[in-house]
């Protein structure tokens, strides 16, 4: 961090900061960066007051650091230019980074060690163990080890990739050169070599500086030294605290004063710092924790499902170790001499018992082997498939061209690949509105200053088609972006001071132009007479507040820590930056103290109404801070984000007792930040009102026509939001999220027993409205698409009270009767609280998305969490499952790929388990007429090679590449959408059918051929080739009934899986080594065995194909249709016109 | 944070930073296979395609149906149960005995008439029920390499509990080459020797690549307990056909064996004397014997089966397709017609 840096402002990037997670709760602290925009975020009306919504009290208790001072155990001393010195002590990480897993000596032991987590393959190892024992083995040595050697080597090889890229990162990351000072000499290095800086940041800029002290350092001429007394690393990326020691004089060093790993210097060519933190130990790589794992509800009920299996297995090795037992009871006596069993070893001398250990040992023994060789009934190939097949549906979203972002060039980006399915069932859509709804892209649009309202201008006059501009030694400069100026106002603005109006909007524009945290950047422009200014910052409000300073005519041409000059009417004048009080979320306002060229010292503050108005002088003025009030109140209302600007000009006494408060308050090593923030409300107090700002908080494209699609899906969409209950409301409304049908509730209030009251109110009337129209059709009712709808807006006040209490159930019970939720002036911990209310009490799927860090705890506290990569920098999108561009993806994201990704995965688990279970099961039936000795007639390699190569190809690629509907349809339809909801596609039911289903089908495939062949001269190895084409072939063709989509792929699969069970039959019966030698050329050519495999399959599968043609037929889901028009869509074509508008009647339009 | 200013007003004055994006753009590029729209066929089973597969269902499978059950009811075939039959009298309370005493009296004579015209080659099987050649204990012990290849003679690991007698190893070891069945048939035909041709009752390529013929029997049937037929010490493996037939093991517990072909036509009513040995011990076990004389079809030996499921399956299609057509007709509902669909059909929501 730190410091010595003769530069006047460093501004990062920061690429790459990464997840994590809850911390950046604390989002309000980054805004203490920079600006004092309204972010939706701040902690609303909570004051010194805990955040309610509990539990993470404990972790939020580390954030709070600032506060603290540091203690020697807890600090880090780096002695300046002392490299010996600093790390005499103990050795500090190098700088030199690995974030992948292994190396090429550990991969094997620790990847194993890894995989082996998993339940499922220690099943498999555990049943490859047995199969070692002498007494159990079934199967080969080789053969039994096999599958699990496949498994493993699978997840290996995706490991070991993943590993690469990591890999591949930390190379380019490690190699990268810079320079470093060694010995006074400036040398090239690579990154990694060196034992300095650390960098981090934010997306949008934000400046650094160099403490005064050290500014005329110059490192190569003069020994530096001194020793920095910092934090211990830890991961937040918002806060910093230390002290150096510099010529004897302690400076305090903040978050200002640190360029964290991963930023960039703009504006500066050079710095130069001294490393604090270096490598592994940097606040990006400790906070590089990755996405939280999180497990699909599909996943969920399979799980219950596979414990069914189990039970289903464990029954049938229950039934064959019990005939078992019967049968060597009921033979005991003539075991000895039965030739097939023949107990009695006579090669020794003494007679004596060959490989029997008893009844009671023989059954256990018939226990365990069944389960060896019924081991596949527990889908183990089901996970790896599962995998594969989430890797293959995010390739196809990642690529969906109707995905991909234009402005911000970024892709869809799928960082949890384990719910993929899940988005395919999402019943409630948690939605931020700043840089979700909108585009965070803000413009001025109006002001009211001293009580006069300058709205609804319009761009008029002709000098306005390019702005204002300035010269400057012949050259033009000009802000980059052109704000629609208000042509009275801009009169005002330039009849200078003379007038009364013209002195207040002086102030006024002056308090805009100064009061921000904006850096100025001459940027150059092919034209070498032209130069443009484009104000760069953090927080966006800002941006817009200055540009429109610009347009009428007050410049910001530049800042440094201790001036500002701003070119007011095409006077250049230089004002002195006396002290800045950053924007905080206890007090939602900054402050600037400006020496003026005129020797007097104002202080100009902006901040949000709430806080603003407290700190107003009252007393004097009354009827401008009414009409002001009203003015905000009515710039709220269309949708307008608002600020107020006051001013106070400061005597020379106030002024000194400010100034010696806030020298010691800056300086102090014990609660810097509570005495700074004493000391700004000192002196933000008795503020003459000066007017208020409104900026426009664009909507993103299609946000209208996506909500109104998602709502239409059913889905409940609630927006949560920082912003005003009025700003909040006409988003609302511009957003089609409201709309003038809908009775609005709102419950507003103060204390615990009035939200009580109003709930209980608000609940009555809500089932009033909702009975009285919905009393048709009950089902619809619970849609939450009644005719009357109801939207409830709740603000962040009341939730602190609702929250964490026994009121939680009412709201949730309000909400549920409401179509519509809006809650405004939340903190970022009561969104995930809201959405912990509601994921608490239904199993519905919950969504979450968000652009900013304060969405970081809801995003994670959703079933799935979507990332906006927009401008408030990469939190969000680091702690989220999937991420995207724009908020109006998310309808292609959850209608088109989540049905589609529902549909394939449902379908894919259902067969997985038939596929396995109807091989266990011919075995099984086997087993029957074997004294229940667990002979196997297929023989073991095509057991092992069955679910690896026989039938494993067709239902990846089914998983991947099937589609039940187009697109279109699905965008057209958005109702379509409920199948997901209606679980349509995986159910217990559906589980129970095809296990039903399974049964018949496997004793089709036995019988059929064991009464075929009664009797006859079949061995053992014929009729197992038999079982096994007929199971393989039949498996297949079950699955090709089910295709929807035959493309080539599909086709590839499904046939070459047939084929390439026949190469592989053929080659295990050409090795003389096995029994089988030669078996599957003499029964081909027999009539009987393609005869019986004809009749097998069609006998297997008629009562399907029966039940789901009379199933399609006469009670078709909606899916079923759909996928019928889409066929016959010249048919339809005429009838669709009078169906067509439905869809939409029951949503209309405001 | 080029975003911030995408609006610029400034014309053509193409910042470096809005440039960037437009160079290495991630826009997927795209393709068919990425945006998920191959062409493909979507087939939807509408009424038409139903009924006409119930109908190709039954159109196939009952004339296949038809031309089984003709095939299985002109094989002919005669049955002699004869397990209790060759014991004498005074043994059949003890049969166990009577098999196990080797001074017995064990030739047995049958006199089998034929029913119908038999054509050559008739097949003579013996048939045993109730023996387990698919029993695990007796499946796996045995030695295909000591069965292949001389060298490996002593490879008995496998053949437990009967890998070697007296200390030696036995060629070929283990329970099945062991329990080698040894009933044995002569026939006559009005008092004329019936010839049985024994050669070629195996499969070729057991005889040529299972079976080495430079394996000799060795110490075989030498321990305490014998167990079936002696094998000649002179004959190779691949040459002892018998035991060829026997250790292609049975998949089912009722099963037949080959055990030689009669080749000459037989006449309806012709009486063939059999005389046999009734030698191996199926009475531990309450395992039947039956000598099989049979001709065969296309299809294989006699077998109702095939021909029965065949007509039931393709009747079940033909009555299915009709009633298809009666349900279709009489109860229609037009594909793809979007008022039925959910939201369409409820009109709760008007």
């Amino acid at each position: 961090m730190d410091s010595k840096t003769p530069i006047e402002n460093l501004y990062s990037i920061e690429p790459a900061l990464s997840s994590s997670s809850r911390r950046s709760n604390f989002s309000s602290n980054s805004k203490s960066l920079g600006g004092n925009s309204i972010r939706e975020v701040n902690f609303v009306d909570l004051g010194p007051k805990p955040v309610k919504y509990g539990s993470r009290g404990a972790e939020s208790e580390t954030y709070s650091m600032s506060q603290r001072e540091i203690n020697d155990e807890d600090a880090r001393l780096v002695q300046i230019n002392d490299p010996v010195k600093t790390n005499e002590r103990f050795e500090f990480a190098g700088n030199s980074i690995r974030t992948g897993k292994y190396s090429i000596l550990t991969f094997l032991p620790r990847n194993l060690f890894e995989q082996f987590h998993r339940v499922a393959y220690i099943y498999f190892l555990v049943i490859a163990v047995l199969n070692q024992l002498p007494q159990l083995a079934v199967f080969g040595r080789f053969a039994s080890i096999l599958p699990l050697a496949f498994v493993l080597l699978v997840t290996a090889v995706k490991d070991a990739y993943e590993d690469y890229r990591r890999h591949r990162a930390d190379n380019i990351e490690n190699n990268r050169p810079a320079s470093v000072l060694v010995n006074h000499e400036f040398q090239q290095k690579k990154w990694k070599d060196i034992q300095t800086i650390n960098l981090d940041g934010e997306s949008n800029l934000k400046t650094r500086y160099a403490k005064q002290e050290t500014l005329l350092k110059i490192p190569e001429k003069e020994n530096v030294s001194g020793v920095i007394k910092c934090e211990k690393p830890n991961r937040n990326i918002y806060g910093f605290q230390a002290n150096m020691e510099v010529d004897g004089k302690r400076v305090s060093l903040g978050p200002s004063n640190i360029i964290l790993r991963g930023c960039e210097l703009k504006n500066t060519t050079w710095a130069v710092g001294v490393a604090v933190y270096a490598g592994r130990e940097t606040k990006a790589m400790l906070n590089n924790s990755g996405a939280p794992s999180k497990r699909s509800r599909l996943e969920t009920h399979m799980n219950l499902e596979i414990i069914f299996l189990s039970l289903f297995l464990t029954a049938l090795c229950t039934v064959v170790s019990v005939c078992a037992a019967v049968w060597l009871r009921r033979h005991r006596d003539e075991l000895d001499y039965l030739p097939f069993y023949r107990r009695k070893d006579f090669s020794e001398d003494e007679e004596e018992n060959y490989n029997y250990y008893g009844w009671g040992l023989e059954i256990l023994f018939t226990f365990l082997m069944s389960v060896i060789v019924f081991q596949i009934m527990i889908p183990i190939s089901l996970y790896i498939s599962m995998e594969l097949v989430r890797v293959g549906q995010a390739y196809f979203m990642i690529r969906d061209t109707q995905m991909y972002d234009e402005p911000s060039n970024s892709r869809f980006q799928c960082r949890a690949l384990n719910i993929n399915e899940d988005l395919g069932q999402i019943k409630y859509i948690f939605s931020d509105k700043t840089g979700t709804l909108t585009e965070n892209k803000m413009e001025f649009q109006c002001a009211s200053i001293w009580g006069v309202d300058y709205n609804g201008g319009k761009v008029s006059s002709q000098d306005q088609k390019d702005g204002y501009f300035v010269q400057v030694d012949g050259k033009v400069l000009r802000p980059k972006m052109v704000v629609k100026t208000h042509p009275e106002l801009l009169q005002f603005a330039r009849s200078g001071k003379e007038t009364k109006e013209g002195s207040h909007v002086h102030d006024f524009f002056l308090a805009l132009a100064a009061c921000n945290t904006i850096v100025p950047i001459i940027v150059d422009t092919p034209d070498p007479t032209l130069k443009l200014i484009d104000y760069q910052g953090e927080s966006p409000d800002e941006q817009a507040l200055v540009y429109a300073a610009a347009a009428y005519g007050f410049m910001l041409i530049e800042r440094t820590s201790g001036h500002i000059v701003i070119d007011i009417q095409g006077e250049r004048q230089r004002f002195n930056v006396l002290g800045l009080h950053e924007f905080d979320s206890d007090r939602k306002r900054m402050s600037v103290i400006l020496g003026l060229p005129n020797k007097s010292v104002k202080a100009f503050v902006k901040g949000a109404d709430t806080t603003m108005f407290s700190v107003i002088d009252r007393s004097s003025n009354t009827s401008i801070i009414r009409a002001t009030e009203a003015h905000l109140h009515s710039y709220s209302s269309i949708g307008l984000r608002t600020l107020v600007i006051g001013m106070r000009e400061l005597s020379t006494s106030e002024f000194e007792e400010w100034h010696s408060a806030f020298e010691v308050a800056s300086t102090a090593l014990m609660g810097r930040a509570s005495l700074l923030r004493k000391v700004a409300s000192n002196v933000e107090s008795n503020l003459c009102i000066l007017g208020a700002s409104a900026i426009e908080d664009k909507l993103q494209e299609g946000v209208p026509e996506a909500i109104e699609s998602l709502r239409t899906a059913g889905i409940k969409v609630w927006v949560l939001t920082g912003d005003k209950q009025e700003t909040a409301i006409s988003i609302g409304y511009s957003s089609k999220l409201l709309t003038s049908k809908m009775t609005q509730i709102i419950v507003n209030n103060n204390s615990k027993e009035s939200c009580r009251k109003s709930l209980e109110d608000a609940i009555i009337m809500s089932k009033k409205l909702t009975t009285m129209s919905g009393t048709t059709n009950d089902t619809w009712r619970t849609l939450g698409a009644s005719l009357t709808p109801v939207a409830l807006i709740i603000d962040g006040t009341s939730l602190v009270y609702i929250l964490d209490s026994e009121l939680e159930e009412r709201l949730f019970e309000l909400a549920s009767n409401c179509s519509v939720v809006l809650c405004c002036r939340v903190a970022p911990l009561q969104k995930a609280g809201i959405v912990a209310l509601v994921k608490k009490r239904t199993s519905d799927m919950t969504l979450a998305i968000g652009d900013g860090a304060n969405d970081v705890s809801m995003i994670q506290m959703a079933d799935v969490g979507v990332g906006i990569s927009g401008q408030e920098g990469r939190q969000a999108v680091m702690a989220s499952d999937f991420a995207m561009g724009q908020f109006r993806f998310l309808v292609t994201l959850l209608l088109v790929h989540g049905h589609w990704n529902y549909q394939r995965m449902g379908y894919m688990i259902l067969y997985n388990f038939y596929r396995n279970a109807i091989f266990v099961l011919v075995l099984f039936w086997y087993v029957l007429f074997t004294c229940f000795t667990l002979t196997t007639a297929i023989n073991e390699w095509s057991s092992v090679l069955y679910s690896v190569i026989y039938t494993s190809v067709p239902t990846i690629v089914v998983g991947i590449l099937d589609k039940d509907l187009s697109r279109r349809t699905l965008l057209k339809y958005p109702q379509l959408y409920g199948a997901g909801h209606r679980e349509e596609c995986y159910n217990r039911r559906l589980f129970w059918i095809t296990m039903i289903d399974t049964v018949w089908q496997s004793a089709v495939v036995f019988y059929i051929p064991l009464l075929a062949y009664w009797g006859s001269t079949i061995d053992g190895s014929s009729i197992g080739d038999l079982w096994t084409l007929a199971v393989v072939i039949l498996v297949n063709l079950h699955l090709a009934m089910d295709v929807i989509r035959w493309n080539w792929i599909t086709h590839a699969a499904i046939w070459g899986s047939i084929i390439a069970t026949f190469i592989c039959v053929i080659i295990i019966d050409a090795i003389p080594t096995l029994v089988g030698y030669w078996a599957f050329f003499h029964i081909a050519r027999t009539g009987l065995f393609w005869l019986c495999l004809l009749a097998i399959i069609v006998t297997a599968l008629i009562p399907r194909f029966v039940v789901k043609v009379l199933y399609q037929f006469y009670t078709p889901c909606d899916v079923q249709i759909a996928r019928e028009a889409e066929k016959f869509q010249a048919e339809i074509q005429s009838a669709a016109v009078e169906v067509e508008m439905n869809p939409i009647l029951d949503h209309p339009r405001p | 944070m080029s975003s911030n200013t995408p609006s610029s007003s400034a014309g053509g004055v193409g910042s470096a930073d809005s440039a960037a994006p437009r160079r290495n753009s991630k826009r997927p590029k795209y393709s068919k296979f990425t945006q998920q729209e191959l062409p493909a066929c979507k087939p939807i089973l509408t009424p038409r395609w139903v009924i006409s597969a119930f109908m190709l269902v039954s159109i196939v499978f009952i004339p296949i149906g038809v031309v089984s059950l003709f095939a299985s009811r002109d094989v002919v075939e005669i049955v002699d149960r004869y397990e209790t039959a060759c014991v004498p009298a005074n043994f059949r309370n003890d049969k166990v005995s009577f098999i196990q005493n080797e001074t017995t009296n064990k030739i047995c004579t049958r006199s089998l008439t034929v029913p119908k015209r038999m054509k050559q080659p008739i097949y003579v099987y013996y048939q045993l029920d109730n023996f387990y050649q698919n029993h695990r204990r007796y499946v796996k012990s045995r030695s295909d390499s000591q069965l292949k290849d001389n060298s490996s003679w002593d490879d008995v690991s496998s053949c437990k509990p009967e890998d070697d007698a007296n200390g030696m190893p036995i060629v070929p070891c283990g329970l099945i080459a062991w329990s080698l069945f040894n009933d044995t048939y002569n026939f006559s035909l009005n008092n004329q020797q019936l010839a049985v041709n024994k050669r070629g009752i195996s499969w070729k390529s057991d005889r040529d690549s299972k079976f080495g013929s430079d394996v000799f029997p060795r110490n075989f049937q030498n321990g305490t307990l014998i167990g079936g037929k002696r094998l000649d010490p002179n004959v190779s493996l691949s040459e002892q056909e018998d035991l060829i037939v026997w250790m292609r093991t049975a998949a089912l517990p009722t099963f037949r064996k080959l055990y030689g072909k009669i080749e000459r036509d037989l006449q309806p009513n012709e009486v063939i004397q059999v005389t046999l040995e009734n030698n191996y011990n199926t009475y531990s076990f309450n395992g039947k014997k039956r000598l099989v004389l049979s001709t065969t079809s296309w299809l294989g030996g006699k077998n109702d089966f095939l021909g029965i499921a065949y007509l039931t399956v393709g009747g079940l299609c033909f009555f299915l397709a009709l009633s298809f057509t009666v349900v279709y007709l009489v109860k229609p509902r037009r594909l793809g017609d979007p008022s039925y669909l959910s939201w369409n059909r409820n009109p709760g929501g008007h």
